[in-house]
């Protein structure tokens, strides 16, 4: 890859804390213009990743370049092109949120007050621009983390656990902002989760690591291709023979049949199901419903990681 | 330099939004600040009573004397209240993670180090100024109760003709030199000790007994132990808490006020470069720590 379409370049990264190694020659390009997930389970190495790249884990034992910026020595002309949060935003208990936006966020560049009112509207934090951060939910907290972050209009923004701590509704508020902020302020995103789905419905690019290493990197749609996944399928009563005869033949979209609490699962070639779906209604077989068991990313995540249970180390 | 002096204020708004801040100034005053109100009252009592001219004078003599005091006063106890306010600038703020948000910025960590001192030294000095304001206040106040303000013969004669300052524009400059110079070394030495801790009471307690120690061994090498080996002499030498010995000395800050000594005297001079080498060790010893810090919280 052009090193001038790279957002974050990482080579044989290395960290130990102590004795123990945490990073083993971890290394990873992500291109610009795209979000990508930063996936691995407990102890994988994610937030120490995260906290080398933004230099908060001075010593860097290996090679990191952050939008053409080598690290550790570009790390304030990195950083002013950068908004990050990593782990919990710790605003000042005290200030309001208008108060924090306006004195962190001027540490990047002079801020308008028109621009700290237009990110926190963008968050959706409108109605406690002037409350104290103290008072906030973790929900809160987490969005003026994310509006801290792209205050200064930052062309890549960095985030570990954007939605850690999180209620539903408030993750996928959270996946609107994030989407919005890549649309309309053309920025890279890099985050970090461990929610997949998240990571599958988000992102368009992935980087996958295990105990220190990378073991998969690329775009969602080209690591999900060929990949099989499961479903179940519900069809009425009278028809579950007939369903069974014929799924079973679909040698080229059906790997394997099974039998499901109340239907068939089916794994299948990935895309597939759409033409096992079509097929069966042709044939007169009244298909109740077609459920994913699994997304495609939870299950490339967990054979590639094996059980998906890490070391349960620092992270 | 636009980001640094940005940094400052942040910096020195974060130490005066804390309650403590206020406690603090409240505590380095409490004298100035009583004794001010009450000699306040005490003129205006006495002034009713028709003993002429020479009251003004009196009070003139007084509210000196209770700034010589709280000037001597508050080089004695500033290092305890520094330890606490270096406590909360550094280990709280590692703890909290405010330290974390700092450094996602593009501030370079040598400029959060700098930038916290020079703030905490405006703080310090905001707080020996107050005293002094108070007490310069009952003069004015005073005088403004007073159409013919007198003064006693030949004390201070000189004051007649001119303003009625506490203390010459020229010596409170070079006094508040002094304390600058003075308790940046101390800053410096408290900054090390809140690299290694996060929380602001633990390092506040490590920190001055250290301090404590290195000047007790300094009184006691200097006074008596000299006199066993001349090792501890030289031993001594190396405690730097003797140079805030010298430069907050009864007879320096008196001459100091009197306008009978400045920065460039003997035995002041050599003190605050002294201290200054001091700070300057200190300071490369803390922004050294500091880079190599890892932020994990």
């Amino acid at each position: 890859m052009n090193d001038n379409n790279s957002a974050i370049k990482v080579n044989n990264l290395v960290k130990y804390f102590g004795r123990k190694q945490i990073l083993k020659g971890l290394g990873f390009n992500v291109p610009l213009n795209t979000i990508a997930g930063f996936l691995g389970p407990n102890g994988a190495g994610k937030t120490t990743t995260l906290r080398m790249l933004l230099g908060l884990i001075p010593g860097v034992n290996g090679e990191i370049v952050l939008l053409n910026h080598s690290m550790p020595g570009g790390r304030s002309k990195a950083l002013e092109e950068i908004g990050a949060v990593v782990e919990n935003p710790a605003f000042i208990e005290s200030l309001t949120a208008y108060d924090n936006l306006y004195w962190f966020g001027s540490l990047y560049k002079p801020l308008t007050r028109e621009r700290i009112l237009e990110v926190i509207e963008m968050v959706g934090l409108k109605e406690a621009t002037m409350q104290r951060f103290g008072t906030f939910s973790t929900g809160m907290k987490q969005r003026l983390g994310v509006a801290f972050g792209i205050l200064h209009r930052p062309r890549l923004l960095i985030l570990d656990e954007p939605t850690s701590g999180m209620d539903p509704a408030g993750r996928v508020h959270m996946r609107e902002i994030l989407t919005r902020i890549h649309r309309e302020e053309n920025t890279s995103i890099f985050l970090s989760s461990h929610l997949l789905d998240e990571i599958q419905r988000l992102c368009n690019y992935v980087v996958i690591i295990d105990s220190g290493k990378t073991v998969r990197e690329g775009y969602v749609a080209d690591l999900l291709s060929g990949h099989q996944e499961k479903w179940e399928i519900r069809v009425a009563d009278e028809d579950a023979a007939r369903a069974r005869e014929m799924v079973a033949a679909m040698h080229d979209a059906v790997t394997e049949v099974s039998s499901g609490p109340r239907g068939l699962v089916l794994t299948m070639v990935s895309g597939q199901s759409n033409f096992v779906n079509s097929e069966l209604v042709k044939a007169g077989i009244r298909v109740n419903a077609l459920i994913p068991l699994e997304a495609s990313l939870e299950e490339t995540f967990i054979k590639l990681t094996g059980n998906g249970e890490g070391s349960g180390g620092r992270q | 330099m636009r980001r640094m002096l940005f940094l400052i204020l942040f910096e020195l708004k974060k130490i005066l939004n804390r309650k403590k801040a206020l406690l603090f100034l409240l505590a380095l005053n409490v004298v100035p600040l009583v004794a001010s109100l009450a000699l306040i009252v005490a003129y205006v009592k006495f002034k009713g009573f028709g003993f002429g001219e020479v009251q003004f004078s009196v009070l003139y003599e007084v509210v000196q004397g209770l700034f010589t005091a709280h000037f001597k006063l508050f080089a004695f106890i500033a290092p305890f209240f520094l330890a606490l306010v270096v406590g909360d600038s550094f280990s709280t703020e590692l703890s909290r993670g405010y330290m974390k948000m700092l450094l996602l910025t593009p501030v370079r960590r040598w400029q959060v180090i700098t930038a916290k001192t020079m703030a905490i030294m405006l703080f310090l000095l905001l707080a020996v100024c107050l005293g002094g304001f108070f007490l310069q206040a009952d003069l004015f106040v005073a005088r403004s109760l007073s159409q013919n303000s007198g003064i006693l013969p030949g004390v201070i004669e000189t004051e007649i003709t001119r303003p009625l300052y506490l203390v010459s524009t020229s010596a409170a400059m070079q006094l508040l030199a002094l304390t600058f110079l003075a308790n940046l070394m101390l800053i410096g030495f408290f900054t090390v000790f809140a690299l290694f801790f996060e929380s602001a009471i633990l390092m506040s307690f490590t920190s001055l007994s250290v301090l404590m120690g290195v000047h007790t061994f300094y009184l006691v090498a200097t006074t008596l132990l000299n006199k066993i080996d001349i090792w501890y002499e030289q031993a001594a030498t190396w405690c730097f808490t003797r140079h805030l010995d010298e430069l907050f000395s009864i007879s320096n800050i008196d001459n100091m006020l009197g306008g009978r000594a400045n920065l460039f005297s003997e035995g002041i001079f050599g003190a605050w470069v002294a201290a200054s080498g001091w700070a300057v060790f200190f300071f490369a010893i803390a922004v050294l720590l500091f880079s190599r810090r890892q932020i994990l919280h």
